[in-house]
């Protein structure tokens, strides 16, 4: 202690410059977070996106509640699950989209087995822990003959904002017939708690 | 000798063959008298055209509305009374003579949780009361009534409107003008008296 301090006193006069080469670094960090942050919703139109979702309902060809990956690639929203067809919708054709918010119990049928099973009301213990929040995403999207179809995915909390922002990013870019005025007229946002 | 002791296994073989033969053809007349009864008795089969959900005054979450919307395709088309069954916005609706139109409008709508569910057991139910008319062409009420849809126990939120779109198919299935020329007459059927409730596990 006693030797760093008499080191900091011997540099006393270039601890000024230090100190400004410290708060040079820290700027510059800020800098390229706040760069980063201005950038980050450009999206590249043509990236693909992906992210792992349970399908609820509505999807064509595909089962209720069944685990997938929910992607966009060339403007098409596609859902795959492991070893099976993809189901896919053009982003053109979804009229709206709606963010939700959902707290579900976890497990399965195998941990609703378990606990019922507990002993003195054990399961109702666990049942008060064993839940988790998750986003809904809900889309609203037309056939070719003009037949309103209704889906809604499941997906981890904070990924159904980035699906609907690439999902709003790419109808932009490719220019669809209603695309942007009507997009952002009709697109909702809401979150609720269920 | 011998054929005296092999003759009551063959009279027992021919009895089964024709128990088995008669009781198949008795399946087979249920099911032809079944799949009459599906056709409504005017001799027409019509088509039903399902509109979105209205969710009213309420404040229901658009995954419900969308939910009850696609539940309720689903099980219509599952009740096999209709020709075809179409969805809001389907251009072929206009080349469809006998078409009724699926109105539904959410009346009342409690809002559950399914973690409260689990742990007490006896609260947490996610209720829904819907008011569903079946509308002609020109606009006269077919068929109107109120349904409800439950999940008490066990399922996510969700399963509310699955239980609800299966009791309005039911209830569809169920009601008077099927078997009757009342449809071709529009003279309304009101089956507010029969509430159709599902406990919803």
């Amino acid at each position: 202690m006693y030797r760093l301090f008499v080191s900091r006193n011997d540099n006393s006069g270039c601890f000024g410059g230090h100190a400004l080469i410290i708060l040079w670094a820290v700027l510059c960090c800020f800098g390229i977070g706040a760069l980063a942050q201005s950038t980050s919703p450009a999206l590249n139109a043509n990236a693909p996106f992906s992210t792992r979702a349970t399908h609820r309902l509505g999807f064509r060809n595909i089962k209720n509640n069944c685990k997938g990956i929910l992607s966009i690639h060339n403007n098409e929203l596609q859902f795959q699950q492991t070893g099976k067809p993809v189901a896919e919708v053009d982003i053109a054709s979804v009229r709206r989209v709606f963010l939700g918010e959902e707290s579900m119990q976890v497990g399965g049928m195998p941990m609703k087995i378990g606990k019922a099973a507990a002993p003195y009301g054990g399961g109702r213990v666990v049942s008060l822990f064993a839940h988790k929040k998750y986003d809904t995403l809900t889309l609203e999207y037309v056939d070719s003959n003009g037949g309103v179809h209704g889906a809604i995915f499941q997906v981890t909390k904070g990924q159904a904002e980035l699906v609907r922002n690439e999902i709003v990013a790419r109808d932009v870019y490719s220019g669809s017939g209603e695309g942007q005025a009507t997009k952002q007229r009709t697109l909702e946002v809401t979150h609720e708690d269920k | 000798m011998k054929t005296s002791k092999s003759n009551p296994w063959i009279f027992c073989a021919a009895a089964v063959t024709i128990a088995v033969a008669l009781s198949g053809g008795l399946a087979g007349q249920t099911a032809a008298v079944k799949s009459s009864a599906g056709s409504n008795g005017s001799g027409t089969q019509w088509s039903v055209q399902v509109e979105r959900i209205d969710p009213g005054n309420l404040d229901l979450a658009h995954s419900f509305q969308v939910a009850i919307y696609e539940n309720l395709l689903e099980e219509l088309n599952k009740t096999k009374q209709f020709k075809y069954v179409l969805r809001e916005g389907d251009s072929k609706a206009s080349e469809i003579p006998d078409l009724l139109i699926l109105k539904t409008m959410v009346v009342k709508y409690t809002p559950g949780s399914e973690t409260q569910r689990a742990v007490t057991t006896v609260s947490g139910a996610t209720k829904l009361t819907v008011r569903t008319q079946l509308i002609a062409r020109d606009g006269k009420i077919v068929l109107e009534s109120t349904v409800n849809g439950n999940v008490r126990f066990f399922g996510s939120n969700l399963r509310a409107t699955h239980n609800l779109a299966r009791n309005i198919a039911k209830m569809i299935k169920e009601s008077p003008w099927l078997g009757s020329e009342r449809l071709a007459r529009y003279s309304p059927v009101n089956s507010d008296c029969g509430r159709h409730t599902s406990s919803g596990f």
